[in-house]
């Protein structure tokens, strides 16, 4: 088995609350190894988001390591954690939050120019991007003038802009039909196909159950026998 | 800050251009009031200084520490400016008289003239010659005069014209000298003249016949011109010599009317353009703040895509320097057609010389406008700053999913 890309190790996440602390991930340990294709699924508020965020970097555990190729980002200040998920992780959300004033290729390339990536070396990868997800005819257009179907494709090809090793997905058909949410979990299995772990969160088991490993969650923990 | 920051926040204004133009406008608006305070603040003393140094004189002597109309005048003037001028670090003395009289225009009315007499045998003149030629130090009949353009327009007066003066320059008390007809010689400038001001100059001796003056030779103010720009040298000489006198040079009188005349519009244009600079900073704090709070999301996103805490910080203070410093080159001509129309509105005012400028532009006034504005822009940016800067990335996305 390839080496892990993300691995958690006895993590916990809790948030204060006026009420008291809410558990959101309890103990939980998970290895993904380069090259997986995983959902995780979940009823709503077992902690699924917050396992990705975690995964992503984008927030930290409680309790427990946290680490991306091998390296312990619990632990690392918040530059450090930007520029892991800049130069290592992809990001897709169910809103997409693609930027209204840039048009679809500009959004695709401002990862990279974060990165420092060439104006050309930049055209050109968007181009390519665009083309691999079906869109390079609608690269000058805004995100106002896509269909959903289209601004989530744009959004996936932003967050493959930077050759990330990790793409993660929250609930991206989320805001989609099912006939445009099949497309898009179709561009995930192409992605994953290509050679990107792909971890994939979404409370729709017929997409959950297209994934070769399924996490299931409850109440913050992996259930042992809904997890294949 | 790099190109990519400035075109990004570029962007991110442009996408709400109604608000981004608000904003601009706004502190347009506030900029050239400012502007126009940081001019208010100084242009009396500037302009002062210019006129005081543009009649070509850097020390005055007067007899008393006292205002114009009750100040005593310099007895036995001739001699006491033959010491002065004799001093080292005096170049040139020239006596001064000052008074009034009237004159009967064509149409039969009387018209009221500024009168002065100077020393005609000094090089210099307080006033600058314009058209025409200046007075002589040789007797001539009918004696020579000088006029300004108002008093020359008025009376259609062009040089070699003739006209009658009746003078009216003994404090209070009536002139029983017979009117003096005069020869105009010139049209000057008198550098201290109200804009519709009508005034004439002639030799002392003539001011003195004009004025039915005995021939003690009192006059009101020595202008004394010092060496290589010995002006301090000077006044202290001349302390020395006449104690009895009090001598001043444009660097006093300008200090002495920055401490007393002039420190209430220094006062006025301080308080205002605090008030001014403090809606500025309301201004571009509420439309910053607005403008973050909506892209929540969208921000907490870019971080999520490995934006830096410090680059979404960044791209915040650019907008804020965008917008004011959008704002801040607008209100320059703005407060400069500003500045003109309030000149002209306080210019109505009596005893305003034409010279001197309420409003007068100086390079420390725009670098002082530009320094301010860019600290009002830095300060109206810290909160939706601080807005981003602490924006947990995960609870943000959390509470997006949610809503």
């Amino acid at each position: 088995m390839s080496a892990p890309v993300v691995e958690a190790r006895g993590v916990t996440r809790t948030f204060p609350m006026p009420a008291g602390p809410v558990v959101a991930v309890r103990d939980l340990s998970l290895s993904i190894a380069a090259g997986e294709l995983v959902s995780i699924c979940g009823p709503s508020g077992c902690g699924k988001s917050t396992l990705l965020h975690m995964l992503g970097c984008v927030d930290a555990p409680s309790q427990g390591q946290m680490l991306v190729d091998g390296v312990d980002v619990s632990t690392l200040a918040d530059a450090e954690r930007s520029a892991i998920r800049l130069s290592k992780i992809g990001f897709v959300f169910q809103r997409f939050f693609l930027l209204p004033m840039l048009t679809a290729a500009e959004n695709v390339e401002l990862p990279q120019a974060e990165a420092g990536k060439a104006r050309a070396e930049r055209r050109s990868r968007t181009m390519e991007l665009l083309d691999y997800v079906g869109l390079a005819h609608r690269a000058h257009h805004r995100p106002s003038q896509l269909s959903g179907g289209e601004a989530q494709r744009v959004a996936i090809a932003r967050a493959l802009a930077n050759r990330p090793r990790l793409l993660l997905a929250d609930e991206p058909t989320g805001e989609l039909d099912q006939a445009t949410g099949q497309q898009i979990v179709e561009l995930f299995e192409r992605v994953h196909a290509d050679g990107t772990t792909v971890v994939v969160v979404t409370h729709d088991a017929a997409i959950a159950a297209r994934s070769p490993r399924v996490l299931s969650m409850r109440d913050g923990r992996l259930e042992d026998g809904a997890s294949r | 800050m790099s190109a990519k920051v400035w075109a990004f926040a570029l962007r991110s204004l442009a996408r709400q251009p109604g608000r981004a133009i608000l904003g601009i406008l706004g502190v347009a608006a506030v900029g050239a009031l400012l502007f126009d305070m940081l001019l208010l603040s100084r242009g009396l003393l500037v302009s002062f200084r210019a006129l005081l140094d543009a009649a070509g004189f850097d020390v005055r002597v007067i007899a008393a520490d006292a205002p114009a109309f009750a100040r005593p005048r310099i007895a036995d003037a001739e001699a006491a400016a033959a010491a002065i001028r004799a001093l080292p670090e005096v170049d040139e003395v020239v006596s001064l008289r000052l008074g009034n009289a009237s004159v009967t225009g064509p149409d039969g009315r009387a018209h009221d003239v500024f009168f002065l007499g100077a020393d005609a045998q000094s090089r210099r003149r307080p006033w600058i010659l314009l058209e025409g030629r200046d007075l002589g130090a040789s007797e001539a009949a009918p004696p020579a005069l000088v006029v300004n353009r108002q008093l020359a327009k008025a009376l259609g007066l062009r040089p070699g014209a003739e006209i009658t003066l009746r003078g009216d320059c003994a404090r209070g008390a009536a002139t029983a000298a017979p009117p003096v007809r005069f020869r105009v010689s010139g049209v000057v400038s008198f550098p201290f003249d109200e804009p519709k001001a009508m005034t004439a100059g002639t030799r002392l001796r003539d001011f003195g016949q004009t004025c039915g003056l005995d021939e003690r030779g009192d006059v009101d103010i020595f202008l004394v011109a010092s060496r290589e720009g010995a002006a301090a040298a000077a006044v202290r000489s001349i302390r020395a010599l006449r104690s009895d006198l009090h001598a001043l040079s444009n660097d006093e009188i300008v200090a002495r009317f920055q401490q007393v005349g002039f420190s209430y519009f220094r006062q006025i244009s301080a308080v205002l353009s605090s008030i001014t600079l403090f809606f500025g900073f309301l201004l571009i704090t509420v439309l910053l703040t607005v403008s973050v709070n909506q892209r929540f999301a969208e921000i907490a996103a870019l971080r999520a895509l490995g934006f830096t805490r410090a680059r979404v910080v960044l791209d915040v203070l650019a907008q804020a320097v965008l917008l004011v410093g959008t704002g801040g080159l607008l209100s320059l001509p703005l407060g400069l057609a500003l500045a003109r129309w309030l000149e002209s509105i306080l210019h109505a005012m009596p005893e305003i010389p034409a010279d001197m400028h309420f409003f007068a532009f100086e390079p420390r006034a725009l670098l002082l406008h530009a320094m301010l504005l860019a600290v009002t822009a830095v300060l109206a940016a810290l909160y939706p700053m601080r807005l981003v800067s602490r924006l947990p990335i995960a609870a943000t996305l959390r509470s997006e999913m949610v809503t």
